[in-house]
């Protein structure tokens, strides 16, 4: 069951292209191709502009909240190459960094699991990706990596910070020594995985073909405990694939077809617990999926306009098959 | 930016946005000449491949070709959605001639490439279009107005669009409409335009300026507006692209006039209808919104012209474009660097110049350098405008609580003139996927506020599907009933009264009567109609009845059963398993066993004794020794360990009526791990049951989560249930500390309220998140849980978030461990702070025992002291149902909100923690708007203290009784003087002093002025203790200094939390020191493993802890020793 319990009229003048809640699901985010983003309380269905932020010269495609633990503080990017960071002190937003490494279009950001510190990765149509970290005092050490994506990166995804399996051997999540990893898609219609290296650089370490064409969004799964890795890709040529690979055993990742949209899917999503992935289309549409026990995909809703009903078949089938 | 470059001068056609990979064909141009004046003409087919950061583009194929081409487009005709390469490709020549070639064969390398040919048109062929709503269909124009329509299915005879226009003029350009399919458009150099309806097959409009200057170079229709369309002038003196709207025909409705020479080529992109690409003689290439005028990107090119120009229908952002220097370029429209194509040329250079020895000088070229300023100019910025296809329209994002923001943004069909006000919504939905796992954990919530939990079970017992899940349910249930232990022996298939009849048959049956041997089988017989049969159906396997033999020799280490069997041997064995000694020694006698009769006469009593002596005289053999050795040296450890495990339920018998309180226990324990840990997969998850009689939640969650998988939300649910119920048991049975919580039940835990909040249950989550743990996970899921909730943070935000408030500096990246201040919010508590005592304790039948009822704080005025409310008196109102009335805290009152005491930092692990005093932690944060409360000078009411918080200060004392549960404030005592007062008055009423051990820390009788005094003296605890005697000094410096060792040379954290549990349940060693109440052997035990550990013998103090193990109270050496051993085998492991 799907029900709308909230909805916001955000007040953008033109187009939205991203909203995100924070860590706690109590403020919104917006951005819009008026160049502006705006905040939101929504705590109690209620809708309260707490902030409504200009300083972007282009449409903004997407804003990302950093975990609270290190403040309020959401990043947003933009058609205008620029990387902005905004954060609240003493209750008024103000921009605290701005990030104008990128010659095009800065597509997608992601802040990286809290455990490695303040890092934001940002992936541009000019092909490159860059990340940023916060080393204190308001100064940020960038990285780039140069020709990630040919003619541009238009998605970045971390890996979370738990190595699947070791939930139960490590509770408390003070593993010091992370490999730190991101999934970024592009216009190559590639997937490709980094990882940093002992020395601090980034490298390629995989790359996922099965798109025919531009890749729009990947997505990779929050860690639930088990020894797999998953990510959601999804592309123009309207496929969205589930990546998965066995962390015990190899690096192989394998592609799973979820489905064949008849248009372009933009957007992938998954739930907190890593069960259901929201799919935006081309056609306004938005289906939630989940995986069967005999491990097909399969839509139990259709949500328009934030509303739709959940088909039982896949608990139904869970219940038949224990 | 430029991303590849074929040399070639060439016409050039993408293959159709369905085909992938992206291929360019390309076909020599029959009007430019390459530098080599070369007249040979070929087509080649080229793979775009982005991939390759290269700027070469990857040639798949060539074939000569005996014609050059004015025109080549790729229709996807009979091309399939899956994209093989097919389609066909439509080649305008020289000499009139269309050619439609087969890009498959091509690439495929055959000879055979030309599908058909057809030389109907008069002159070169210079415009070719296919229609895009039936691709069979293709438009041709040639010289003296000739057009024809080719159908590719039947390719032999053209059909015309009408009558050719006159007077006759070459054809420049052909495009059909891409809104209606029976239109097209038609241009020539004299710069008029012809727009054909193939229905009515005659011109329909002809659109001129009148200008005489507009010599048609290109022609395009407007891909969304039918009735628009866009004519490009070659004509130096005009070079200007009209926009035309077919309604308005008179004069163009927009004049784009940015190139400053005549216009080549020009090609409206099909992805965005406001990118319009034009290339002319000035050298540029532009892209414009011809709605607008506006330009909105140049492209760098070189200063030749380029007569072609081609969108990549595929990849929107790409283009293509020819020059006359020979030269296809493909550009992107998104700016980037241009590093590569720097690149590029100095590969080819050194190429060109060999091994860098060009001229065998056998002196090689210094190396190449690129010159510095390049870099400058090396960055291409995008587009003005963003192109519609990275215009994200729709998105939709889980959030935490189940929750789904979704935007949408509709087309809205912009109305002439006025524009419609488009709503820019976003919608927050919750998401429910799992309703029966909510149903079930709402049921459950229900039951622990009703504290119906005897239906609550019989419900699950009657629902259980399988036989073990019967059992298990069965057995939980047992312990919200009077007479645990006797029920537990009934589900376990021994009931007395039952057992009574058979040894009275069996007396009869000694005596030589066979009539009431048959009456003793019947009697068998209808008993197994009734309860005890069933029961032991109940249990999964029958007991057998069969006989079993006792091992007669004791074999070390060997396992004996314990037999039931239907004879004498087995109803002494009954006999005993239930207690009944007088039947057992009559049975004894009856079989001539005289010693075991005095034996067992003898744990039986005097009066017993005296009885059975008498009949001493006789002797017989006795199979069951090793039962009755156990029986009478209370032995139960040695049965539990060596017990046939067939034999458990025996065994489990055996223990619950005879153990003491304080190992029973620990004896179920053992007998679930061996269970576990040796039995086969029917007999580990017996073990559960063990774990249930044992209240050990922990293990069965272990021992269930091995068995069960729990991955899905119902089996997780099925855990919980037991999980909670068993809790509950805990709780009110066994007055163990149920604020424990260990790793695996939290993380379970908190997974079971990950779920409830992804279903949206946020405060169900909240209620089973475990309360008084500081594993960082659970802290910081209920902060989030709090939060989430959408009410209001008390107090100073950064002061309450479980996480360091980080401002991240350089140095400290790594992972950052989080203080714990937990957000209390008024809910539900499963986890109550307050600690249970008992009050009616039922072990067995035997020995009903009651408490004192430990009212706890006696009298107002003691708890009235001026230490605030320690955090259980405030959730104690919570957890009583029955006291819900209480008034809530006030939000104003930080001592009722925030205890100020220092919480304990670590999880409570049960009963052998050390005194909770000690674990005070030191560096426990404060909020920061929080004074400290003023220093406590007397134990007298605190004359500032708000009536309220004194109000809840003297509750505690009322509710009590009400719940049946005793309840105490959080222990502040010193491990120096645990209520002697109790233990006394226990110790006469037959139970063990050590039963009351889980009290220690929570000690229900603790004379409150102490409690006072140990608060007041927090910051110098230790004053407060007795000094440990000098002689055993040596003990505590010995372990904490190899507790240290440990700890700096330990790397993994998990090892260092354990060290630091360590030390700190050393503390109750320390204690027991100062109290000097361990035994001589032990003491010398510990100092001789102190010199071992002098001598980094580490080996031998694990042989030392060992013998003191084994030959010294379980229940005095619990507390300490199995720590010891962790630090032992750490030190061990760490070579330290």
């Amino acid at each position: 069951m799907v029900s709308v319990i909230n909805t916001v009229d955000t007040s953008h003048e033109d187009m939205i292209h991203d909203a995100q809640m924070d860590y706690y699901g109590t403020r919104l985010a917006t951005c819009s191709s008026d160049r502006s983003v705006k905040i939101f309380d929504v705590r109690n269905g209620g809708q309260i502009l707490i902030a409504d932020l200009r300083g972007h010269e282009g449409p903004v495609w997407q804003v990302a909240w950093a975990h609270p633990m290190y403040g309020n503080i959401l990043a947003s990017c933009s058609y205008d190459r620029k990387v902005i960071i905004w954060k609240e002190e003493n209750g008024t937003w103000e921009k605290t960094h701005e990030h104008s490494g990128h010659d095009s279009s800065v597509n997608s950001v992601c802040w990286a699991p809290h455990d490695y510190g303040l890092i934001l990765a940002c992936g541009s149509s000019d092909g490159a990706i860059s990340l940023l970290t916060y080393t204190g005092e308001g100064q940020w050490e960038v990285k780039k990596i140069n020709n990630a994506h040919t003619i541009g990166c238009n998605a970045v995804s971390w890996a979370p910070a738990v190595i699947p399996g070791s939930l139960i051997d490590q509770p408390s999540g003070q593993k010091p020594n992370y490999i730190k990893k991101f999934a970024s898609g592009g216009c190559d219609n590639l997937i490709k995985l980094w990882r940093e290296e002992e020395d601090g650089q980034w490298k390629e370490e995989q790359k996922l073909e099965a798109h025919s064409d531009w890749v729009r969004d990947v997505a990779w799964a929050p860690s639930i405990g088990l020894p797999t890795s998953t990510i959601a890709s999804c592309s123009q040529d309207g496929r969205v694939f589930i990546w998965t690979c066995d962390d015990t055993s190899s690096n192989m990742w394998s592609p799973k077809l979820l489905h064949k949209f008849n248009d372009v899917v933009w957007h992938v999503s998954w739930s907190i617990t890593a069960n259901i992935l929201a799919v935006s289309g081309g056609d306004n549409k938005v289906t939630l999926w989940k995986e069967s026990v005999d491990g097909q995909w399969v839509c139990i809703s259709d949500v328009n306009k934030g509303q739709g009903s959940v088909s039982a078949s896949v608990s139904e089938g869970q219940q038949n098959e224990q | 930016m430029k991303l590849k470059e074929i040399d070639r001068t060439a016409m050039q056609a993408w293959s159709p946005a369905q085909n992938h990979p992206v291929y360019l064909a390309t076909g020599t141009s029959a009007q430019q000449l390459d530098a080599t004046f070369s007249t040979n003409a070929s087509l080649e087919i080229f793979e775009l491949d982005l991939s390759d950061p290269s700027l070469d583009m990857k040639s798949c194929a060539t074939f000569s070709s005996s014609h050059r081409y004015h025109k080549l487009i790729w229709g996807p005709h009979k091309m399939d959605s899956k994209g093989d390469v097919s389609g066909v490709l439509i080649a305008g020549g020289e000499n009139g001639n269309i050619i439609l070639y087969d890009p498959s064969k091509i690439i495929a390398g055959d000879k055979e490439v030309v599908i058909a040919q057809k030389d109907k048109h008069t002159g070169p062929v210079r415009a070719l279009d296919v229609n895009i709503f039936q691709n069979n269909l293709v438009a041709s124009g040639a010289n003296e107005s000739e057009i024809y329509i080719w159908d590719l299915n039947n390719f032999a005879t053209p059909m015309t669009p009408g009558a050719k226009t006159q007077p006759p003029e070459d054809i420049s350009c052909i495009a059909w409409n891409r809104q209606v399919q029976h239109i097209l458009a038609s241009a020539s150099p004299s710069g008029r335009a012809t727009v054909w309806d193939l229905r009515k097959n005659e011109p329909i409009i002809k659109v001129s300026d009148h200008s005489n200057r507009m010599h048609c170079s290109g022609l395009a229709w407007h891909p969304d507006v039918a009735t628009q369309m866009v004519l490009a002038s070659e004509d130096d003196r005009l070079p200007v692209i009209q926009m035309w709207d077919l309604r308005f025909a008179s004069s163009p409705l927009r004049v784009l006039e940015n190139h400053a020479r005549g216009i080549l080529a020009i090609a409206w992109s099909m992805a965005d209808p406001e990118l319009l690409l034009s290339c002319g003689k000035d050298a540029k290439i532009l892209c414009s919104n011809p709605n607008t005028g506006e330009v909105l990107y140049e492209l760098p090119t070189n200063t030749q012209w380029c007569f072609d120009i081609q969108w990549c229908p595929r990849n929107p952002a790409v283009l293509s474009a020819a020059s006359f220097d020979g030269r296809i370029s493909v550009y992107s429209i998104m700016g980037g660097s241009t590093d590569g194509l720097r690149q590029k040329q100095v590969d080819k250079l050194s190429s060109s110049f060999g091994n860098l020895d060009p001229f065998g000088t056998g002196q090689p070229l210094p190396p190449l350098q690129i010159p510095q300023q390049t870099a400058q100019h090396s960055i291409v910025l995008p587009l003005k405008k963003p192109p519609k296809w990275i215009r994200r329209p729709v998105g939709a994002s889980f959030s935490f609580g189940g929750k789904l923001v979704t935007f949408e943004n509709v087309k809205v069909q912009p109305q002439q003139g006025a524009e419609q006000q488009q709503q820019h919504h976003v919608f927050i939905s919750q998401v429910v996927t799992e309703k029966e796992f909510l149903s079930r954990s709402d049921q459950l919530q229900q039951v622990v506020q009703s504290q119906g939990f005897t239906n609550y079970c019989q419900k699950k017992v009657d629902a259980s599907q399988t036989e073990f899940e019967k059992n298990v349910w069965s057995f939980l249930k047992v312990n919200f009933e009077e007479d645990s232990r006797g029920k537990y022996l009934e589900l376990l298939g021994y009931k007395k009264e039952d057992l009574g009849k058979k040894i009275a048959l069996a007396l009869n049956k000694v005596d030589g009567s066979d009539v009431a041997l048959k009456d003793s089988d019947q009697v068998a017989q209808s008993d197994g109609e009734e309860s005890p049969a069933a029961e032991e159906q109940l249990l999964g396997e029958r007991i057998k009845e069969e006989k079993q033999e006792f091992d007669l020799l004791p074999s070390a280490g060997g396992t004996f059963n314990i037999s039931v069997s239907g004879d004498i041997d087995g109803l002494i064995t009954r006999a005993l398993l239930t207690g009944d000694f007088e039947s057992a020694v009559d049975l004894c006698l009856h079989d001539n066993r005289m010693a075991d009769a005095i034996i067992l006469a003898i744990a039986g009593g005097q009066e017993l004794l005296a009885r059975t002596q008498k009949k001493y005289f006789a002797k017989s053999q006795s199979k069951i020794t090793r039962l009755i050795t156990a029986v009478v040296m209370k032995n139960w450890k040695e049965i539990v360990e060596s017990c046939d495990l067939k034999n458990w339920r025996e065994a489990l018998a055996a223990v619950l009526t005879y153990a003491k309180p304080d190992e029973f226990s620990a004896l179920c324990d053992l007998l679930g791990a061996r269970l576990e840990s040796e039995g086969d997969s029917l007999l580990q998850t017996q073990a559960c049951l063990c774990y249930i009689c044992a209240g050990n939640v922990e293990k069965l969650v272990a021992c269930w989560t091995k068995a069960q998988d729990s991955s899905n939300p119902l089996s997780l649910q099925d855990l919980i249930e037991k999980v909670v119920i068993l809790r509950k048991a805990v709780q009110r049975t066994q007055a163990m500390d149920t604020n424990t919580v260990g790793a695996l039940l939290a993380e379970k835990m908190s997974q079971y309220a990950n779920l409830l909040a992804a279903q949206g249950s946020i405060a169900a989550a909240l209620a089973f998140l475990p309360d008084n743990t500081n594993q960082p996970n659970i802290v910081q899921l209920r902060d989030r849980l709090c939060r989430a909730q959408g009410k209001p943070i008390l107090g100073q935000e950064s002061s309450r978030i479980p996480y360091e408030r980080q401002q991240p500096s350089k140095g400290r990246p790594g992972p950052i461990a989080g203080h714990p201040q937990m957000s209390r919010v008024q809910t539900q508590q499963y986890y109550p702070h307050v600690r249970i005592a008992p009050t009616v304790t039922t072990w067995s039948n035997k020995t009903p025992t009651a408490l004192p009822s430990h009212v706890p704080a006696a009298s107002p005025s003691d708890t009235q002291g001026e230490n605030p409310p320690p955090p259980g008196f405030i959730m104690h109102g919570n957890v009583n149902p029955n006291t819900a009335a209480l008034p809530p805290p006030s939000p104003g009152h930080m001592h009722s909100q925030i205890p100020p005491y220092p919480q304990p930092q670590r999880p409570q692990n049960g009963w052998n923690d050390p005194p909770a005093l000690n674990r005070v932690p030191k560096k426990n944060k404060m909020p920061e708007n929080f004074l400290p409360p003023v220093p406590i000078t007397s134990p007298i009411m605190n004359p500032l203290g708000d009536p309220q918080s004194q109000m809840l200060q003297q509750q505690p004392s009322a509710p009590v009784p009400l719940s049946n549960q005793a309840s105490f404030p959080q222990p502040h005592l010193a491990g120096g003087q645990p209520f002697h007062g109790t233990q006394q008055p226990l110790g006469q009423t037959g139970i063990p002093p050590s039963f009351s051990k889980p009290n220690i820390e929570g000690a229900p009788g603790a004379p409150i002025g102490n409690t006072i005094q140990h608060v007041q003296s927090l910051p110098t605890e230790k004053i407060t203790k007795k000094p440990i005697p000098d002689e055993h000094l040596i003990l505590k410096t010995t372990f904490e200094d190899l507790i240290q060792r440990c700890l700096s040379s330990a790397t993994d954290p998990q090892t260092k939390r354990k060290l630091d549990d360590a030390s700190k349940r050393l503390e109750f060693l320390y204690d027991k020191l100062r109290e000097q109440t361990l035994s001589p052997t032990i003491i010398s035990g510990l100092h001789n493993i102190a010199r071992s550990i002098e001598t980094r013998n580490y080996s031998e103090g694990l042989t030392i802890h060992t013998h003191i193990v084994s030959t010294s109270n379980f229940s005095e050496t619990s507390a300490f020793m199995p720590v010891l051993k962790v630090v032992l085998t750490q030190a061990n492991k760490l070579g330290v």
